[in-house]
């Protein structure tokens, strides 16, 4: 008899994340879209606050975020794991090596949510987290309704540490 | 064509308040004509980023007028940004890019599509309001007050002489440049 596998993440509603990120202060979602986070991607942009900026490329977006932080403002970015890993040689000259506070939600594209990360064969899902420990970028999960503090949190770390902070998304949100 | 330090001066003379971002060979002369000490940042180890801190910085303080130092060379690692700038519009960020169709930081190697590219024509393709190349300091020096006065997002290409010599590096690190600025514009910590 087969059995149903448990999902080790459940979705999140887009709405209430995009609340999360207002209630933040976050004044801007730079983003590349991802497939995971279309209907908090929509819900940023018909909510209006944070303002949601469009951009070609993961590059562009750890600039711009640079660009408005120094200015004043308190932006994050919204990417998928593949532009994470198109993004690292800014993400490190900018974020890391110019001490940029730069939040970054990061679907994790791919996954399958009955596995863990650990378990997938396809490398965008299972590098991501080593990626991150060998370059010393703490991140957090928001892999159901109960993670959302970690939003604060990792906001919160990204600005102590003026450095980057990746919340990591495992299932898509609804 | 024109020597990048001439051009270089002759763009100092009408900064006035303007915030700046410069990156790669453009660097080091900004710092010698006395443009760095305030409202500057140097976009260094991450070739094609100066135009999008330079969006963001437009973004966030649209009162100010940004500056941009670009490569041609820094352009091409980051083309999509021409239509990111474009698409976003901002009004007071002028991209100044000194073209002279090497990659001069690694040795004078020609750029891919030297002489066969149009950083104008991509510029004006992409949704920039404005675009101009020059390559004589006197009609630079002329047309710089209209072009300021007109509404960006604008790309002004200047042709300029290839240049020998070993490459030259700034010497402040971004990160302090970052906090420094941030305090000139009054953002707390």
């Amino acid at each position: 008899m087969q059995t149903e596998a448990t999902p080790l993440a459940h979705p999140i509603e887009g709405r209430v994340i995009a609340a999360e990120l207002r209630r933040l202060g976050v004044s801007h979602v730079i983003t590349v879209p991802d497939t995971l986070q279309r209907t908090l991607i929509t819900a940023i942009a018909e909510q209006g606050d944070p303002v949601l900026l469009p951009v070609a490329t993961e590059d562009e977006a750890v600039g711009i975020n640079a660009g408005l932080y120094i200015s004043g403002h308190r932006p994050m970015l919204l990417v998928q794991n593949t532009g994470f890993f198109a993004s690292l040689n800014t993400l490190r000259a900018i974020a890391v090596e110019a001490q940029v506070p730069t939040l970054m939600f990061v679907g994790e594209f791919g996954r399958d949510v009955t596995k863990p990360v650990s378990e997938h064969t396809s490398p965008r899902v299972r590098v991501i987290q080593p990626t991150l420990h060998a370059w010393d970028v703490p991140f957090y999960r928001l892999d159901s309704p109960a993670d959302l503090p970690h939003v604060e949190a990792a906001l919160r770390e990204s600005y102590e540490r003026r450095g980057p902070v990746v919340v990591l998304i495992g299932a898509a949100t609804s | 064509m024109l020597q990048r330090t001439e051009a270089i001066q002759t763009l100092a003379d009408h900064r006035g308040d303007a915030l700046s971002v410069a990156c790669m060979q453009s660097i080091v002369p900004w710092h010698e004509a006395q443009q760095a000490s305030q409202g500057h940042i140097d976009a260094t180890g991450c070739m094609g980023s100066a135009s999008s801190i330079g969006l963001g910085l437009a973004l966030g303080r649209p009162n100010r007028y940004v500056w941009v130092l670009d490569g041609d060379g820094s352009l091409l690692m980051q083309l999509g940004s021409l239509v990111t700038v474009a698409g976003l519009a901002p009004t007071n960020l002028y991209h100044f890019v000194f073209a002279n169709g090497l990659y001069q930081s690694t040795g004078n190697q020609p750029l891919p599509g030297r002489g066969v590219f149009d950083a104008c024509g991509l510029a004006l393709s992409a949704g920039y309001r404005r675009a101009a190349r020059y390559d004589d300091a006197a009609t630079l020096r002329d047309d710089l007050p209209a072009i300021l006065a007109a509404e960006g997002p604008s790309l002004i290409e200047l042709t300029i002489e290839p240049e020998d010599g070993p490459p030259r590096w700034a010497r402040v690190p971004m990160a302090a440049q970052v906090q420094t600025l941030r305090e000139e514009l009054s953002v707390s910590a």
